[in-house]
């Protein structure tokens, strides 16, 4: 057998390095020892699309953090499996089991709430949504992407929800329908034609404000909260038919209220890297403060604040992990 | 390290504390540091991306409340990225070897040092050198694949990659024992 050149006996030895540890080395030239010691340092190279890619990443804008505060954060400020954004839904006990039967949710956490009653926090596709029980009612909108619109309305229905809006193609490509769950909650289900996946940015649950003075709303949101405003449709008279604000890596949807659909006011979790400058900003901003940033044994540091129209943000950074 | 380091290092520090836009120059200067110890612990690619990046977006978040004692800034990053891999470890159970105390030692900081120069030369060697080194180790391509994206027989290609090997080799001789 032809002797291997030296070049291909060095690429053999790459081959084995790139195919990890425990992947056997190949016989090879002792001439080539310093070379694969200089190849095994280079396994893993960073890819310069990544490296770039994050770059630009960290230089979008982000939410404000305080100054002053000693020690690098132990834990993500968010906590494991959520993102900056989780509406807060409330009801009787049977809203668990309508969410889990209607839309397929799982139950990540039942556990005695901080104000008494029940919290529970149920994962629906990418997407988790706390429920309290126990509490004020606070029936809100949420917009629901899901595979199959169709059977996703059939299953609410059989699951005890009321229709308020039968399966309908809409001229922007989203299969639509629409239900009222036993809490007043209104779900707006859809289906993207084209993808079956819900728009980018979007993801399987996404809170859906209808304000009074929607513009006005999203300045306010900018102010208190850092918000983003990324797509706004209005009116030739000028009002807001549907407008994007990101927050953190959330999206908000929102409108001009209209006919049936009024401000119904919502209740959010939101987890940002900074509670306590976070609330100072929203308190600047005109929120007014329910309560001030306190530690909590779930290992949340969490404020409370209302805004102008009349939703409730619970603002939280995670501080420690805590075994529920 | 030179102190003239030290108050260049300083001063992007309170530059990127005032105005966030600065955290790029940060980001610059240590991204290779950073990935290296990450990739020193972590074996899938992905992983090891994914931890970098929540190494540097939690490193900005804090960055208002580091305070400057005399420690290179690298070092609260890699203090940062070694809570990340710990905290990683802790979900996947995978990694069970991991010291509890997120420190890292003297000679994994120099390993570290090591492997970041050897990914900054990679950057100096002749275009067609850095183009196969990139391709073959940063994207994992095949001799075949790179061939063919740069219109050469497999053979040029191999004898690029011994090329550059040697170069970086040479390169990293001064200082590697």
């Amino acid at each position: 057998m032809a002797k291997r050149s030296l070049a291909d006996q060095l690429d053999l030895l790459v081959e084995a390095i790139l195919a990890g540890p425990g992947s056997p080395i190949p016989a090879a030239d002792a001439r080539l020892t310093p070379l694969r010691r200089v190849a095994a340092g280079l396994r893993g190279l960073p890819s310069q699309a990544f490296q770039k890619r994050l770059k630009a990443d960290l230089a979008k804008p982000k939410l404000p953090v305080s100054e002053g505060e000693p020690a690098a954060p132990a834990v993500r400020p968010i906590r494991e499996g959520f993102h900056t954004l989780t509406p807060y839904l409330s009801g009787p006990l049977e809203l668990i089991d309508f969410v889990k039967r209607a839309f397929g949710g799982e139950e990540l956490l039942r556990a005695p709430g901080s104000a008494g009653g029940l919290h529970c926090e149920v994962r629906i596709g990418d997407s988790i949504v706390m429920i309290g029980v126990g509490g004020k009612p606070m029936p809100t909108s949420l917009h629901l992407y899901v595979e199959d619109t169709d059977a996703v309305y059939r299953r609410a229905l059989e699951a005890g929800a009321t229709s308020t809006e039968k399966p309908v193609d809409q001229p922007y490509g989203d299969r639509e329908a629409g239900v009222r769950d036993l809490s007043g909650n209104d779900w707006y289900i859809a289906t993207h034609r084209a993808t079956g996946l819900a728009p980018e940015g979007l993801r399987t649950v996404t809170p859906y404000l209808h304000a009074r003075g929607a513009a006005e709303y999203v300045d306010f949101l900018d102010r208190a909260l850092g918000a983003e405003e990324i797509d706004r449709a209005t009116s030739p008279s000028g009002s807001i038919l549907h407008a994007k604000v990101r927050i953190g890596d959330s999206i908000l949807e929102l409108g001009e209220a209209h006919g049936p659909y009024q401000p119904k006011p919502a209740t959010f979790y939101l987890y940002v890297p900074d509670v306590d400058a976070l609330y100072r900003r929203a308190v600047a901003a005109g929120a007014i403060s329910q309560a001030a940033p306190s530690d909590q044994p779930y290992g949340d540091r969490v404020a409370s604040v209302a805004d102008p129209s009349g939703n409730i943000w619970h603002v939280a950074t995670h501080v420690r992990d805590v075994v529920p | 390290m030179p102190q003239g380091r030290d108050v260049d290092e300083r001063l992007l520090v309170e530059a990127a504390q005032k105005d966030p836009g600065r955290f790029a120059d940060l980001y610059e200067r240590n991204f290779d540091r950073v990935y290296a110890f990450v990739a020193r612990r972590v074996r899938e690619r992905e992983t090891a991306e994914d931890l970098t990046s929540d190494v540097f977006h939690r490193a900005l978040a804090s960055l208002p409340r580091f305070e400057w004692r005399g420690a290179p800034f690298a070092a609260w990053l890699l203090r940062i990225a070694a809570n990340a891999i710990a905290d990683h470890s802790q979900r996947s159970a995978r990694e069970k070897s991991l010291p509890e105390d997120g420190a890292p030692e003297p000679i994994v900081l120099k390993e570290v040092e090591h492997r970041a120069r050897l990914y900054r030369s990679v950057d100096r060697l002749p275009a067609d050198q850095k183009r196969v080194i990139r391709m073959r180790f940063g994207q994992e391509k095949s001799i075949r694949e790179i061939a063919r994206a740069l219109k050469k027989t497999e053979g040029a290609v191999k004898q690029l990659q011994m090329r550059a090997l040697k170069n970086l080799r040479a390169r990293m001789s001064g200082t590697h024992g």
